[in-house]
């Protein structure tokens, strides 16, 4: 859908696959590009890609800043605290007691989440002090060292469902419900999409968490409090909006690609 | 004037640390990152004026100086000179943004890649793992049947940080490297680091010499120090056979017990001075 959006721009590009390319600050002229898209699936390879890119001179969408702030969780709420923008009570520990009391001050059920990592995975929502001292145990025997520190956030009592908007450049194009009977509301875990308007109370948090973390084309997911307010739970730097595409009618790639131009006119 | 160190072990060079803040008579609290419990939303070291950062984890720094920087409390190493020196690519990328001389790097995604990237650049080249510390996982590669066999063990170890590639040239060395203290902006001392092998690291054996400080180690370990960030530092530095001096690594959190008695200068005593500068 990207690359058809282009093609109707007659824009020039290359598919660049980060599997094949070798970088080189030296060898390679990057400057022939004006903007590079970044649509790594792996947030490594995105992370990597985009900092040669910025070595290089060359704009990318989304910057490599944003991409390392909403790689990891614990960057993302410092971020949204530093904006004052309303998210789910979170604290970090980095061994048992004291995740245990953090666990303790919040009460249950909490989520532990890895700091790093997505589609829902490793997620845990603990109910009891058990299910919490299992569930760290089994974290901390876990070998990669970047998952090992304990993350742990407010369980937030949610409809049934959470709010997806996927905000572009200063818009926010769409919002949709993700629904599910599962916790976890991740579409790649299987939830169900609605489309919603979007309300100014929606629009204006989701282009300031987007705004929090950087700026770019980011996917911004809300939760829904008891009490009617909303709360910034995560921005993700490579939406995938194809499950959206059923339930509203907006020109996503469209509005992606004229981004990604108006970028590249800026910086050059 | 309160400041404060964060670490989990007290090693030799915290009690040093410790010695020089005690003899100041400067108000310290030892911080544990096993017994904290962060609060995202709350400032609860925003009381503290400096903090000094001595984390054996990397992961741990690196969290903690973040959130240290969003309450406003200067640290040593600072956030961006932890991010920077833990992976050796954005090490390489702030040198080069700032043009410090340093081994000409190849970043490969896949194996394949990897391997093109090798061959076109010629042997013996270096594999880098992105994170560690210790010349853990360093590898000299002298062939391409090496470098088949090193790569497909990479990619067996897994994790992310394997599945990346970061290929050095070989900088034949006259069988030492240089390692320089930067404090602030000072080079307070250096050391020669000689070893038999290839890999000169103290911690593997390698034996420490004093090593003067000339104007151009000063001036290429001053600037390699605030490419990265700044902070307490140190410089692993090259000589070239032909002359040149080049910056291998970047370390944020230095050990540096070894390297009082063969400079004969207090690195303990001037860190804290830098610590109680930029706190005040």
């Amino acid at each position: 859908m990207i690359l058809r959006a282009l093609r109707e721009r007659d824009i020039p590009f290359d598919k660049i696959d980060v599997r094949k390319v070798i970088f080189d600050p030296h060898h390679v002229d990057w400057s022939t590009y004006g903007a590079v898209l970044i649509r790594c699936v792996s947030h490594t390879n995105a992370t990597y890609a985009s900092r040669m890119l910025e070595m290089a001179d060359v704009p990318t969408v989304n910057p490599h800043r944003v991409i390392v702030t909403c790689g990891d969780k614990i960057l993302t709420t410092l971020a949204l605290e530093a904006h004052g923008l309303p998210n789910p009570a979170t604290h970090i520990a980095f061994s048992h007691d004291p995740a245990m009391d953090a666990i303790e001050a919040l009460g249950y059920p909490a989520v532990i989440k890895p700091p790093v990592g997505s589609w829902g995975r490793l997620m845990a929502k603990v109910n009891d002090a058990e299910a919490a001292e299992a569930i760290i145990e089994h974290k901390q025997t876990l070998e990669a060292e970047r998952l090992t520190p304990l993350y742990i956030q407010q369980y937030v009592n949610k409809p049934g469902r959470d709010i997806r908007t996927l905000v572009v450049g200063d818009e926010t194009v769409y919002a949709i419900y993700r629904h599910a009977e599962h916790w976890i509301t991740n579409t790649a875990r299987g939830g169900r999409t609605t489309h919603l308007p979007v309300t100014p109370e929606i629009d204006e948090l989701s282009r300031a968490a987007a705004q929090a973390v950087g700026g770019g084309i980011l996917a911004v997911d809300l939760f829904e409090t008891r009490d009617g307010d909303l709360l910034v739970n995560e921005v993700n730097n490579t939406p995938e909006f194809h499950g959206a595409m059923q339930s509203t009618d907006a020109d996503i790639a469209g509005k992606m690609i004229d981004y990604v131009l108006k970028i590249a006119e800026e910086t050059n | 004037m309160k400041v404060g160190i964060v670490c989990s072990r007290v090693r030799v060079e915290e009690k040093l640390l410790i010695a020089a803040l005690k003899a100041r008579q400067v108000g310290y609290d030892r911080i544990d990152p096993r017994k904290l419990d962060i609060d995202l939303a709350g400032e609860a070291l925003s009381s503290y004026d400096g903090m000094l950062i001595r984390c054996l984890s990397h992961t741990r720094a690196y969290y903690i100086t973040r959130w240290l920087e969003g309450m406003g409390v200067p640290a040593i190493s600072p956030h961006q000179t932890v991010h920077t020196c833990g992976d050796k690519l954005m090490t390489t990328a702030a040198l080069e943004e700032a043009d410090v001389p340093s081994p000409r790097t190849r970043l490969a995604f896949t194996p394949s890649a990897a391997l093109d990237a090798i061959e076109a650049m010629g042997y013996p080249v270096v594999l880098k793992p992105l994170f560690g510390s210790w010349g853990r996982l360093l590898a000299r590669v002298n062939d391409r049947d090496a470098a088949e066999a090193i790569l497909e063990h990479k990619k067996t170890l897994g994790g992310y940080q394997h599945s990346i590639v970061y290929i050095q040239e070989y900088v034949e060395k006259p069988g030492r490297d240089i390692r320089s203290f930067v404090v602030g902006d000072e080079t307070i001392c250096a050391i020669y680091r000689a070893s038999e092998h290839w890999i000169t690291n103290t911690a593997r054996g390698g034996e420490a010499s004093n090593c003067p400080v000339t104007p151009e180690i000063d001036a290429l370990s001053r600037a390699a120090a605030k490419a990265v960030g700044g902070g307490f530092v140190a410089i692993d530095l090259f000589e070239t056979s032909d002359g040149r001096l080049m910056v291998n690594e970047v370390n944020h959190t230095p050990e540096f017990r070894n390297s009082i008695d063969t400079t004969g200068v207090d690195i303990p005593a001037k860190v804290i001075d830098h610590l109680l500068e930029i706190a005040a």
